[in-house]
């Protein structure tokens, strides 16, 4: 798809954004013209307006707040957890790891929604059992990435390494965490994206606060406009958050070449 | 005469020392013999042990046995749905609603992805954008709008089954189409192939290894989201039966419902597996470290 000729700024901003400014004014003539109906269908001006009640009076800063504070805790935990166990499995205990790696990867298969209910039933219904939620969730993904990214590691540059004398700390230190670096990115960038994803029905379930709550409770109470608005709000969280490990990966992971595809 | 022997024996080793330097680490030794016995089931120790300190623990009273149940005691409540007929009622059901939406998602997706990358590579650049953000966008958050939209039946849980597993395959499989090395189709057509014989006989398969990402990806989210359907609005079901035993407060079968969900999905991916080694058979494999 990509032409050797130069494409003018217009034409990329046409390509990248026309479809979302198309879809947007369709979507905001429909409701209009009362193609959609107003019952089930909110326009993006209101939309609009709703966001900009709820930033006004706070309500959007305390249940966004709410939630990411949710997430990042349940987040960090796995990452707490996650990276020193996949080093370990993957660098140093290789029996262990072919002892282990099965049940993990079963575990791994548990289907996060069904586990819920044995969470709550562990934890409560309070904080801890949404954290613990997404902390099993975005779990595995860092810890697959882990030892994926240590067993990358060139076997012949740790051998130069000790041959030189390095000690072991500085080889983790200097060779295995950089060269895993693009597979714990890549690890990081998935279980953020997940945890935030499991957030919301985690709060939908069983919270009385935060964006999946809002969202849940709109419905229950058919308000139509807060339901869309609270819909459109973690889309645009969770882009924000993909964008921001984008990021974040492109500045830390910069001697890695990008393939282009 | 030992000598000799001994020098070409060393300089036989030379190519394979290059090709190693080049191609990264040798492989072990171990991996080349077959592994020893106690090896290849190294991974099934790893789960039995786990199983002997579930059922150990509560019995010493580390953990409570209420909330905990021992395996022993999950495996009665197992054989006791089997033995009524009701566990398999329940994951028939799962199973059809899920393949039901599955398979309308991949029948609207594939040759809708193929006809946009196919033949309007332009409108599928204009429009990609607009696929990109409707497939990021949760569809835990769109249940209350499905419910709201499609009322709390089969149907609500056909749209977000069909949903959450459309936006993988279309993106994978527009990857794929658009991925296709054009210099094999220039060279098709230099040999004066067809429109037709070009598309069967280059893009499909040169097209099939994203294909079959792709429905993976939809399968396993298609899974993911029945459970939650299920256990949001339902009468029957894997997802309905976890959430009910919850309610009830039946801790045994909450733990069945999630080691059969846990166990479906398995057999899921092996099956998707088997395809991939059957379709893709042409490929080599790619070897890791």
């Amino acid at each position: 798809m990509s032409t050797f000729k130069q494409e003018s700024i217009f034409t990329n901003y046409f390509y990248k954004f026309g479809s979302l400014v198309l879809f947007i004014i369709v979507w905001q003539l429909a409701c209009s013209i009362k193609l959609a109906p107003e019952t089930f269908v909110a326009s993006p001006l209101v939309i609009v307006k709703t966001f900009l009640k709820w930033a006004g009076n706070g309500f959007l800063v305390k249940h966004s707040l709410i939630s990411l504070t949710r997430a990042f805790y349940g987040f960090i935990l796995a990452v707490a957890v996650g990276v020193p166990l996949g080093f370990m499995l993957g660098g140093w205990f290789k029996n262990f790891e072919s002892l282990i790696s099965p049940l993990l990867r079963f575990l791994g298969q548990f289907n996060p929604f069904a586990l819920f209910s044995v969470f709550m039933l562990l934890f409560g219904l309070g904080e801890f059992s949404k954290v613990a939620m997404i902390f099993w969730v975005s779990l595995w993904p860092i810890l697959y990435n882990a030892s994926l990214g240590v067993k990358s590691v060139e076997p012949l540059h740790i051998k130069l390494a000790r041959s030189m004398g390095l000690t072991r700390i500085s080889i983790l230190w200097r060779i295995v965490i950089p060269s895993s670096a693009a597979f714990l990115f890549s690890g990081l960038r998935q279980a953020s994206a997940t945890a935030f994803f499991m957030l919301i029905p985690a709060e939908m379930l069983g919270a009385s606060r935060g964006l999946g709550w809002m969202i849940i409770n709109a419905q229950i109470n058919y308000q139509i406009p807060q339901l869309y608005t609270g819909t459109a709000l973690i889309v645009g969280f969770g882009l924000l958050i993909d964008t921001l490990f984008k990021f974040l990966e492109a500045k830390v992971v910069t001697w890695r070449q990008d393939t282009g595809l | 005469m030992i000598e000799q022997h001994s020098t070409k024996g060393e300089l036989a080793a030379t190519p394979i020392e290059a090709q190693n330097l080049l191609s990264g680490p040798a492989v072990p030794p171990s991996k080349q013999q077959p592994e020893p016995l106690l090896r290849q089931f190294m991974g099934w120790y790893g789960i039995i042990g786990f199983l002997i300190i579930w059922q150990l623990a509560p019995m010493l009273g580390l953990c409570d046995p209420l909330f905990i149940p021992p395996p022993t005691t999950i495996g009665a409540d197992a054989l006791s749905l089997v033995s009524r007929g009701d566990l398999f009622i329940h994951a028939a059901t799962s199973a059809q609603r899920a393949l039901l939406g599955l398979v309308a998602a991949l029948a609207v997706a594939i040759p809708l992805a193929i006809f946009l990358s196919g033949w309007l590579p332009r409108f599928t650049r204009f429009i990609n954008p607009l696929l990109s953000l409707l497939a990021s966008i949760n569809p835990f958050a769109l249940f209350p709008l499905f419910i709201l939209l499609f009322g709390v039946g089969e149907l609500a849980k056909f749209a977000i089954i069909f949903w959450s597993s459309l936006f993988p395959v279309l993106t994978a499989t527009i990857n794929g189409v658009g991925g296709v090395n054009p210099l094999l189709v220039k060279t098709a057509k230099s040999m004066g192939a067809s429109r037709a014989t070009i598309f069967r006989k280059v893009v499909i398969p040169a097209s099939l290894p994203s294909l079959l990402v792709g429905l993976r990806m939809g399968a396993t989210t298609a899974f993911l989201f029945l459970i939650a359907a299920e256990m949001l609005a339902a009468n029957a079901g894997l997802g309905w039966l976890v959430h009910n035993s919850a309610m009830n407060n039946y801790i045994p079968r909450i733990y069945v419902g999630v080691v059969t969900i846990a166990l479906m999905g398995l057999l899921l991916s092996f099956l998707i597996d088997r395809l991939e080694a059957v379709v893709l058979g042409y490929k080599e494999e790619v070897k890791t470290n």
